[in-house]
């Protein structure tokens, strides 16, 4: 179905949000599960998703979605959440602009449109290795820089293994393919063919042929410049900063080691401070030094053992055997209060109430001979008052 | 033999625990003679001078096992707090002066207090001050006032002995 190219922006505008988790939600997974489509749907009340596939934003794979490519770059665009590349994925450009070169230094007497259709491509293609680099740089800055920062509250050990993870597979790699001294970078086919267009544009007897070189000759300087400051942001910034972090991880590891428990490591050794003579002026500091030797400091445990408590558990039985046999009670709440002052000296509210359900049981008559002159009874908490209660025992005995 | 100008000093610092440092005109000249005063200290006190590019120190067979420790224990703070503090804490150990008030506030306010508390030596404002004495004796600190000091280059001694700790475990979990 051919839809309205503005019915997909405003469909777009309309549905920013949702979309946006849907993203995130592939961002994360891989892919946008089923479920995550209807709950969307849900919070929406209205169902896109069929519109999604529809206005070809989402590609079904099965039960589950996916976003196609231009949306998902698109959005990648807008939201600045590039996902790092393998440099060994950038590399793919090596082979697309070196064949296209090969073809333009080759095919120089070709059909005047395929060569200015190859230049362009050499162009385009130019463009997007750069924005894979550039957009690479900007994530791996930012992700470096979070590392730093470590608001996710990442384990020094952990942030040492992702310092290094990424130095391995992705900053030196990168660092390869942006190094114009090396013969089989990108960065220095990018700086040959430069040198042939400028040559072309100044020497190919075809007016628009000439000017198509020097389109790409002009494009390859600025894409020289650029990725020149992309190595340097790689070498200069990037690369000290993670090493840093790696560095100071593994300090900051080794130390953390040392204060989990300071008596279960050995540390590093220092001079035994001679003895003094009495004169010396030195003396009193030295002597006191040397004594600190002999004190034993406390053994430190820094999460404090947990609280062993005795739980109160209110044993039911128990209690209405105790009542029983004292029954009749005239006033129910002060033998509550006596009986739970006899275990313990403080009476907490929890168990005072506790005791209170014995009030319901099925074989006690209850009578309230006084309802005005309530009694008050002072828990652990707080002081209640509370009406005098007789209690005895159920029919004839 | 002749025994330059400096020996004396050279011997007497390093003998009551001092770190000599590049700074210092002993240094230069137990570079020059670092083989001489490597025998020197082994054959007549038994002791191993230890000298790279920017301190030399002795140590003993003997050693004073509790303070190294508690020097550890103070770097392994002062690290973790500036650290915690969003500080790149190899330069602030190279390049800052550090206010005591500011060593104070990290120790006041550390996650841990409770190990801070039961060290005779960091326990409060006043041990704290003596130990930063000791240190400034022992050259690991140069106090440019009462209120102000640097570290000295022979805080990578504590820094080393933390790295070599943490591969140490690391290697320990990998087996």
């Amino acid at each position: 179905m051919k839809t309205e190219p503005k019915s997909v922006i405003y469909f777009l505008w309309n549905y920013y949000e949702p979309l946006v988790e849907l993203f995130e939600d592939q961002d994360r997974e891989g892919f946008i599960k089923s479920d995550m489509i209807k709950a969307v749907c849900e919070k929406q009340r209205h169902d896109i998703e069929q519109k999604l596939v529809d206005y070809k934003v989402l590609k079904k794979i099965n039960n589950d979605y996916e976003f196609r490519s231009i949306f998902y770059s698109f959005l990648e665009f807008i939201l600045n959440e590039f996902k790092p590349l393998l440099p060994e994925t950038i590399e793919k450009y090596h082979y697309s602009i070196g064949e296209l070169f090969r073809k333009i230094r080759k095919g120089l007497h070709d059909e005047k449109f395929i060569i200015i259709q190859r230049v362009s491509d050499l162009i385009s293609e130019t463009r997007d290795f750069t924005e894979s680099v550039e957009n690479n740089s900007i994530k791996l800055l930012a992700k470096t820089r979070e590392l730093k920062a470590n608001l996710e509250k990442i384990d020094y050990r952990e942030k040492i293994h992702k310092a290094s993870e990424w130095i391995e597979y992705y900053i030196l790699p990168m660092n390869k393919i942006l190094d114009v001294h090396q013969n089989n970078s990108i960065a220095s086919k990018l700086f040959e063919i430069a040198n042939f267009a400028n040559e072309k544009r100044l020497l190919v007897s075809d007016e628009q042929i000439r000017v198509q070189f020097e389109k790409l000759y002009f494009f390859l300087l600025s894409t020289n410049d650029e990725l020149l400051r992309q190595s340097k942001i790689l070498t200069n910034e990037l690369l000290p900063l993670i090493e840093r972090i790696r560095t100071e991880s593994i300090i900051l590891s080794g130390f953390i080691e040392l204060l989990k428990d300071p008596f279960d490591v050995t540390p590093p050794p220092l001079l035994k401070a001679s003895r003094d003579l009495v004169y010396n002026k030195h003396m009193m500091l030295n002597t006191k030094e040397f004594w600190e030797q002999f004190e034993v400091a406390e053994k430190v445990y820094i999460n404090p053992p947990p609280v062993v408590s005795n739980p109160w558990i209110f044993d039911k039985d128990a209690y209405r055997t105790k009542l029983n046999a004292k029954l009749p009670v005239d006033n129910f709440f002060k033998w509550a209060y006596d009986t739970l002052e006899e275990e313990d000296q403080f009476v907490p509210t929890e168990r005072f109430f506790s005791l209170t359900t014995l009030l319901f049981e099925d074989d006690l008559t209850l009578e309230f001979p006084d309802k005005n002159s309530p009694i008050k009874v002072r828990t652990e908490e707080m002081t209640y008052r509370v009406p005098k209660i007789k209690v005895d025992k159920y029919g004839i005995f | 033999m002749e025994y330059s100008k400096y020996h004396k000093n050279i011997v007497q610092n390093l003998l009551d625990g001092k770190f000599l440092l590049r700074t210092e005109p002993e240094f230069l000249e137990l570079k020059e003679k670092e083989e001489f005063y490597v025998g020197f200290f082994k054959a007549s006190f038994d002791y191993d001078l230890k000298v790279s590019s920017e301190y030399a120190y002795l140590i003993s067979q003997e050693t004073t096992e509790m303070l190294s420790r508690d020097v550890c224990i103070f770097f392994a703070l002062m690290c973790y707090e500036m650290d915690r503090d969003g500080k790149n804490f190899i330069d602030e150990l190279n390049y800052s002066e550090f206010e005591m008030e500011a060593v104070e506030n990290y120790f006041r306010n550390s996650a841990y207090i409770d190990l801070i508390h039961a060290n005779k030596q960091l326990k409060d404002k006043d041990s704290r001050r003596n130990f930063i004495n000791m240190l400034n004796r022992r050259n690991i600190i140069e106090k440019k006032s009462e209120e102000k000091f640097v570290f000295t280059p022979a805080y990578k001694v504590f820094i080393d002995f933390a790295r070599d700790l943490a591969r140490r475990k690391m290697e320990e979990q990998q087996v």
